[in-house]
């Protein structure tokens, strides 16, 4: 019989290897990983070693490492498997009846094949990274963003000029005394305005309500109330051309 | 199909056709708008990439599922930073370590990577579908009819892959593990 490479109270006995183990292991997200990492950082060939031999190492690290506990049932059921196969081999050499249902017994050669695909994707995962983005291929870049065209109408200056004017037309807020509170306006009250409005003849131009605005705060406020309405569906607006007259009418169904 | 049939501008076409064209177009509408076959457009496809490749041009032809767009060469990669910088946080080894799965075995389910890592895999399977590096392409014919991976152009580009055959191989005893793999996999779908 070899000599066991491996041994827990060896490495706990070793306060360099303790140190090395500490900071080495600082995060195992999964049981394969701890399990390849014993078995490599003792240079032992994963083909031949018997994977028995690495159960103490690992149980004792998992009694001194906390373990992500998202992944701590696949930790346990490796550990479980470790402690299965080196109780095995303790045993005199006598072939195990088999379990009743011929299955579930954990093997050393599946745990072995499941680590070496491991390694294999691991270390193409690290080859992966060493070149991620390093030499990268780049493509043409689309031209534009996907949004739709901006309507091709020509547009007379006059036109951004009357807007301008508009805007001009709304007052400035007179600045309150300091000791006066300034006066709040609410998406719900405008939307009371709106529905007044609306009571009379089921229609209004949104400009005119706009025009009766005593400050730009409240004109957005206005212009949000009727936004509002229009995703409750008690209204409809429609405005058929730039900057032309926004037309709300109530829907039927909008009965207040 | 006989390759001495194809016209020889069909070439010269998908080169001028693909250098336009904003978004990968597939063999299929490459065959329609040149009016050829499909077989034929893809002979004439591989034929431009080999030479792109062959002649050190500064573009190459990259191909995944059936999609071929024209990309620069990786060798300018590097250089082109200046121009169109991109850049990316780098992937976590975790990350890497879920889309090495994906790439090598692909199409493969979540389990399949969880299988192969040991780890639950769920949040970083999420972190590579939201940077695009890896998507659905569909679902395993097997109960729960689970979802099935496969990466994508924006992988190969960050990586510097013409194509999937371009990835790097792996460990000889990791192949010989790949067939036993499937094997199982197969037991297990039953």
């Amino acid at each position: 019989m070899q000599p066991i490479p491996v041994e827990a109270d060896a490495v706990i006995a070793v306060p360099i290897g303790d140190v090395e183990f500490i900071l080495d292991l600082s995060v195992f997200e999964g049981p394969l990983q701890l399990l390849l990492h014993l078995i490599e950082s003792r240079q032992l060939d994963v083909l031949t070693v018997p994977l028995a031999e690495v159960a103490d190492a690992y149980v004792e690290h998992l009694t001194r490492h906390p373990v992500d506990a998202a992944n701590l049932s696949e930790f346990v059921a490796t550990a479980a498997q470790l402690i299965y196969l080196k109780s095995r081999r303790m045993l005199p050499a006598e072939p195990l009846p088999p379990l009743p249902d011929g299955t579930d017994e954990p093997d050393e050669d599946e745990l072995r094949r499941r680590l070496l695909e491991y390694r294999a994707l691991r270390d193409a995962a690290v080859k992966l990274g060493e070149r991620d983005g390093i030499r990268p291929l780049v493509r043409r870049e689309p031209r534009d963003s996907d949004l739709p065209e901006a309507p091709a109408e020509p547009m007379s200056v006059a036109i951004l000029a009357a807007a301008l004017e508009r805007l001009a037309s709304i007052p400035e807020p007179m600045s309150p005394p300091p000791e006066i509170v300034a006066r709040e306006i609410t998406i719900g009250q405008q939307i009371g305005v709106l529905r007044r409005a609306l009571s009379r003849s089921g229609r209004i131009v949104l400009q005119s309500i706009l025009a009766r605005c005593q400050s730009r705060t409240e004109a957005a406020v206005t212009f949000l109330a009727t936004l509002e309405l229009v995703r409750r569906r008690q209204v409809t607006a429609r405005q058929d051309e730039l900057f032309g007259p926004i037309v709300v009418e109530s829907l039927p169904e909008a009965g207040t | 199909m006989n390759d001495s049939e194809i016209p020889e501008d069909l070439e010269v076409f998908y080169e001028a056709l693909l250098f336009i064209a904003e978004r990968p177009l597939s063999s299929t509408e490459l065959g329609e708008l040149a009016g050829v076959p499909r077989l034929q457009a893809e002979a004439a496809l591989s034929s431009l990439a080999e030479r792109l490749d062959e002649d050190e041009r500064g573009i190459r032809l990259q191909h995944h599922d059936d999609a071929w767009q024209l990309v620069t060469a990786p060798a300018v990669g590097a250089r082109l930073a200046a121009y169109a910088a991109r850049e990316e946080a780098r992937l976590s080894p975790a990350a890497l370590e879920a889309l090495a799965v994906v790439a090598y075995r692909q199409p493969c389910t979540r389990g399949d990577v969880e299988r192969v890592r040991g780890v639950d895999s769920d949040y970083v399977m999420r972190s590579l579908m939201h940077r695009r590096l890896v998507v659905e392409v569909g679902r395993r014919d097997t109960p729960g009819r689970p979802v099935l991976f496969g990466t994508t152009f924006t992988f190969l580009e960050r990586f510097g892959l013409t194509s999937i055959d371009d990835l790097p191989p792996l460990s000889s005893e990791a192949a010989q593990l790949t067939a036993l793999t499937d094997s199982t996999a197969g037991a297990d779908g039953e």
